[in-house]
């Protein structure tokens, strides 16, 4: 399936793995900066900062992409699935750098009936060709990192 | 605490729960089925402000202010239009998924009016069918959506009712609006709920039972083990080698066995109290494979019994001979899977007290094979237990054993209460039986011409812990390897292991999907050695009408295998990188079993003739069938039929929906009771016969293995198929499958068809992405989701022809079809591989393809 085949059911919508932990003043160095770099670069200004944070709208965002080549912590994707993992913080002890981050704790990858999500480096990572969006993942997490960006399961 | 809002209704609610028990136990919603709870199959979904949701993950109190909508809540019109073309393009089989898969294309047609195929399957992704392959039911949603954007019905292509004619299944109305009961359906007064504990250890001995903390917990009813059952502990569907429950001192023989039996007022506390069970044991050693089990003193898996359950030798002229004057000779080794049924509908039934008696609902496939165990386990005669087939959602021959319906006759039959005794998706993946995995030495000879001059294989099976009905599939694996060619020199022998691992039993190929993939990959070598075609060497060794079988049976002017192979000749000359394979299959049971099929006609008070025969129908489309037969057999219209689901107490046994039989056997029942019927209505009406019951029987009469008579008649007819298998050359996957089956005459070819598609993409499954894997302690570690199913959004065109060719002179010339669409496919994908990359497969799931998981 690619992003170009047009149509609502089939979107790619960009994913910001940031839970904005750096509101809270720890030292996270994977998060997001709130650059405005994605901001300035989407040409439907789907993207906006707020409180420290790059959100998207997605009514607005078309899956082009342009927001994850400007990133400059890599934070950036584009998903189908409506679930997703916003963390990208790899360090062990993830939890002494940010309060709402991945902390590797393996509850997603325990609870998924596909085996879609997983702990890589210390931070969870969702196989879309797996993943079936049942959002289970999300039902369990301690960290609430796991979101569904259509706001109906989180 | 939450309020949200159901199909338009607000409601409360404060009890932690998931959104699927709420709307199933509280709201009574039945229409979101249970397929798993874990958020894999997607039998639940349901839209939540307008998008697909499964219930069975958000808890209730996360919902507050939410808009949820189920099939219930459509629109009149929306329910019109789905039901009519869900009905016309035939995407209703067993019908366990469809109300998820309605859900789906409401939420997709809100957002997208015309949709393309390609969206249509995106939208269905995250849904399971294993009956249907998608194929009609991505037509339904393109039905649906055009006759939502023109505003008006069409007219059904057909609704005569006569056989050969493409009409709505008689269900599909009660399926695709999710009112259709499946066992896990009912609700009656004073349910309580039964499940089991089951063993920690593969083979261990039961030294105590200590259920005491377990019975004090409130809510509790009662915990029986063996020792409560009150006629025979050992049943099973041949050999009574199975234990309803473990009894203490007794060994354990897979990690299925049940041991006690809770029975509590709810599930969360049947849940609690599962975990208080004691149970001490003593660990054994076990045996997790057929090299394990046939060593020397190996543990036995049963007491009193050999490791060995089977072996059977079937030969015909001198193989070896033959092989040995051969121009050329191919001799390899293969292996095939574990696989796991995965129907939709996890295994549950619901007894009630009936007077002294019990009365059951069961999903099954046959009610008097329930029967006969149920009652052999209750100790009471057959007129005290009576079985009723609710809807049954899939079987394919997983349900083909007793899983549940023992233990929930036996907790009403000690509670007094109804029961409601249901597998939880996990459970249903370890207990039920599996097809078996085969280790397969093949050999085969050929001239220089191609032509077939002997096979000589020895076949192994791993059929786990109970026998389940590993003697038979062994015996069709034997029986059917040598493939529908014409040959004389045959020789395999075959053997069945009892080991600690779950058991093998019945599906789809029934051992036919085994060796099959054997004899024609061996063929395709062949055909590469002499320089022809694969296609040509089929179409020179094809068994045609008159010609004799290796197992010596002179085949009638039905066989239609040349039909298929001309079928998909434009296809095969047309495609670059392709693989092709044939088969056949018995019809009925055959080898001198008793098969017999019986069916009633009673003309009951509402002046209709009702249809009472005991086949189950597991979403093949039986039901309808009857009623087409009865149709064209009598001067009758559809208004005046009504088909009954299968019971024992009214409809005669008409024996297993298994070994493709039903269609032929029972129809030939049923088309004699018409021939009654019909006398009778001459001068008369419906309703001056009311009370009067027509019955017929119809014994599919052959002769038993190894049978003293030099063409002995193993089975009455069989069905033939050719499968080809078209890959695209830059992407290495699938484009494009044809199957062509000769299925006699084929009373609803919008049925035959359905089933070649569902049949075609399960056996994809089975080439190419299907596993059940086990550890090393016997356990099966696969769930749902990681079985490796092929989805909506990954499954290519797929061409199905159905061969409508005269067959026998009974059944109106139908043959069947159940089986045989699961059968050729893997060894013409692997062959399509082989001439993609010039790699030969022998074991399955075939490697080095772009399906590949790992």
């Amino acid at each position: 399936m690619n992003a170009n085949e047009k149509g609502v059911a089939m979107k790619y919508i960009a994913c910001i793995a940031c839970n904005g932990g750096c509101r809270s003043k720890k030292d996270c160095s994977y998060g997001c900066l709130a650059c405005g770099a994605c901001v300035a670069v989407c040409p439907n200004g789907a993207i906006t900062i707020a409180d420290e944070l790059a959100q998207v709208d997605t009514s607005k965002c078309n899956g082009c992409g342009l927001c994850k080549l400007a990133c400059p912590q890599y934070l950036i994707s584009q998903q189908h699935t409506p679930i997703e993992v916003r963390c990208s913080n790899h360090d062990l002890r993830s939890k002494d750098h940010c309060e709402v981050s991945c902390i590797g704790c393996g509850l997603c990858q325990k609870n998924c009936p596909a085996d879609a999500i997983r702990v890589v480096n210390n931070c969870a990572v969702i196989d879309e060709e797996k993943c079936l969006s049942c959002g289970a993942c999300a039902m369990v997490c301690p960290r609430k990192v796991i979101h569904d960006r259509r706001g109906i399961l989180t | 605490m939450a309020t949200f809002f159901v199909n338009g209704t607000e409601v409360t609610t404060s009890k932690k729960q998931k959104l699927l028990r709420f709307l199933r136990d509280e709201l009574h919603i039945l229409s979101a089925k249970d397929g798993c709870s874990e958020g894999a199959c997607g039998a639940c979904t349901v839209l939540i402000e307008g998008e697909p949701c499964r219930a069975c993950i958000p808890d209730t109190e996360r919902l507050d202010g939410k808009h949820i909508l189920t099939v219930e809540g459509l629109s009149d019109w929306e329910k019109t239009v789905y039901v009519f073309a869900f009905g016309e393009a035939g995407a209703v089989q067993c019908g366990f998924c469809i109300p998820g898969m309605v859900m789906c294309a409401k939420s997709l047609l809100d957002q997208e009016p015309n949709p393309t195929e390609k969206q249509i399957r995106w939208a269905i992704r995250n849904n399971y069918c294993r009956c249907t392959g998608y194929v009609k039911i991505i037509a339904a949603i393109q039905l649906a959506a055009k006759i939502f954007r023109e505003g008006k019905l069409p007219l059904p292509t057909d609704d005569s009712w006569h056989i050969g004619t493409r009409v709505h299944r008689l269900d599909v109305e009660e399926k695709v609006l999710g009112f259709g009961k499946y066992p896990d359906d009912y609700y009656p007064e004073g349910m309580c709920y039964a499940s089991a504990v089951r063993s920690k250890y593969p083979r261990a001995r039961v030294l105590a039972i200590d259920s005491s903390k377990a019975e004090a917990l409130p809510g509790v009813l009662c915990v029986l083990t063996a020792a409560d059952i009150p006629g025979e502990n050992y049943v099973g569907h041949i050999l009574h080698d199975w234990p309803v429950m473990i009894p203490v001192g007794e060994i354990t023989r897979y990690l299925g066995d049940a041991i006690a039996l809770v029975v509590a007022e709810t599930a969360e506390i049947l849940e609690k109290a599962k975990k208080l069970v004691k149970i001490e044991y003593e660990e054994l050693p076990f045996v997790n494979s057929p090299e394990a089990s046939k060593a020397e003193n190996a543990p036995s898996v049963h007491p009193n019994r050999a490791n060995l359950l089977a072996h059977k030798h079937v030969s015909r002229g001198n193989a070896e001979e033959a092989i040995a004057k051969s121009a050329y000779v191919f001799h390899e080794q293969f292996h095939t899977p574990w696989t796991e049924h995965a129907f939709l509908e996890p295994e549950c039934a619901v007894a009630l007290p009936d007077g002294d008696g019990i009365l059951l609902y069961s999903t099954d496939q046959s009610t008097h094979t329930t029967l006969h165990e149920v009652a052999l386990m209750l100790g009471m005669p057959y007129e005290k237990v009576k079985i009723q087939n609710a809807l049954v959602g899939g079987g394919f021959g997983g349900k083909e054993d007793m899983t549940v319906q023992p233990l929930a006759a036996l907790a009403t039959l000690k509670t007094g209460r109804p029961v409601k005794c249901k597998l939880t998706r996990a459970e249903s993946i370890l207990i039920h039986p599996k097809r078996h995995p085969f280790s397969m030495d093949f050999t085969l000879g050929v001239d220089e011409n191609g032509i077939i001059q002997g096979v000589k294989a020895v076949v192994v099976s791993d059929t786990g812990a109970y026998a389940s009905l590993g003697g038979p599939v062994l015996e069709r694996a034997c029986t059917h390897a040598a493939g529908p060619y014409a040959y004389e020199n045959f020789e395999i022998d075959g053997y069945a292991y009892y080991t600690n691992n779950p058991p093998a039993g019945a599906f789809r190929g029934f051992g036919v999907t085994q060796t099959c993939f054997a004899i024609e990959t061996l063929l395709n070598m062949a055909a590469d050695k002499v320089g022809i075609t694969p296609w040509e060497i089929r179409y020179r060794n094809a068994i045609r009408p008159g010609g004799v079988l290796p197992n010596g049976q002179i085949v009638d002017e039905s066989t239609g295998l040349v039909e298929t192979l001309l079928a998909i000749k434009e296809d095969y000359d047309n495609a670059k990188v392709k693989g092709i394979a044939c088969a056949m299959k018995n019809a009925g049971v055959g080898v001198g079993l008793a098969d017999w099929g019986r069916c009633k006609l009673i003309v009951e008070a509402d002046s209709k003739v009702h249809i009472y025969s005991g086949a189950s129908c597991i979403g093949q489309g039986l039901g309808t069938v009857l009623v087409q037969m009865t149709v064209t057999n009598t001067s009758l219209n559809r208004d005046d039929i009504v088909y009954e689901r299968s019971n024992t107490w009214i409809a005669p046994d008409s024996g297993d929906t298994s070994g493709s039989r039903q269609t032929l056997v029972t129809g030939e029942a049923c088309r004699r009771a018409c021939e009654k019927l019909k006398e009778a209505l001459e001068g008369k009406t419906l309703s001056d016969l009311i009370g009067q019951e027509f019955y017929g029987e119809y014994l599919a009469k052959t002769d038993p293995l190894g049978a003293n008579v030099p063409n002995p008649v193993s089975h009455v007819a069989y069905g033939y198929a050719t499968q080809l298998c078209i890959l695209d050359e830059k992407t290495g996957y699938i484009q494009k499958m044809v199957a062509a089956h000769d299925v006699g005459k084929a009373i609803n070819p919008l049925s035959c068809e359905g089933q070649i598609e569902g049949g075609v993409v399960m056996s994809m499954g089975y080439a190419l992405t299907e596993d059940y894997p086990l550890d090393g302690n016997c356990k099966p570690t696969g769930k749902y989701g990681t079985l490796g199913l092929f989805r909506a959004h990954q499954t290519p065109e797929i061409k199905a022809i159905v061969i409508d060719k005269p067959g026998l002179n009974v059944a109106c010339g139908a043959i069947g079809i159940g089986e045989i669409t699961s059968i050729p496919t893997a060894p013409a994908i692997a062959d399509a591989y082989f001439r993609l990359d010039g790699k030969r497969r022998y074991s399955l799931p075939l490697t080095d393809t772009p399906y590949e998981r790992k």
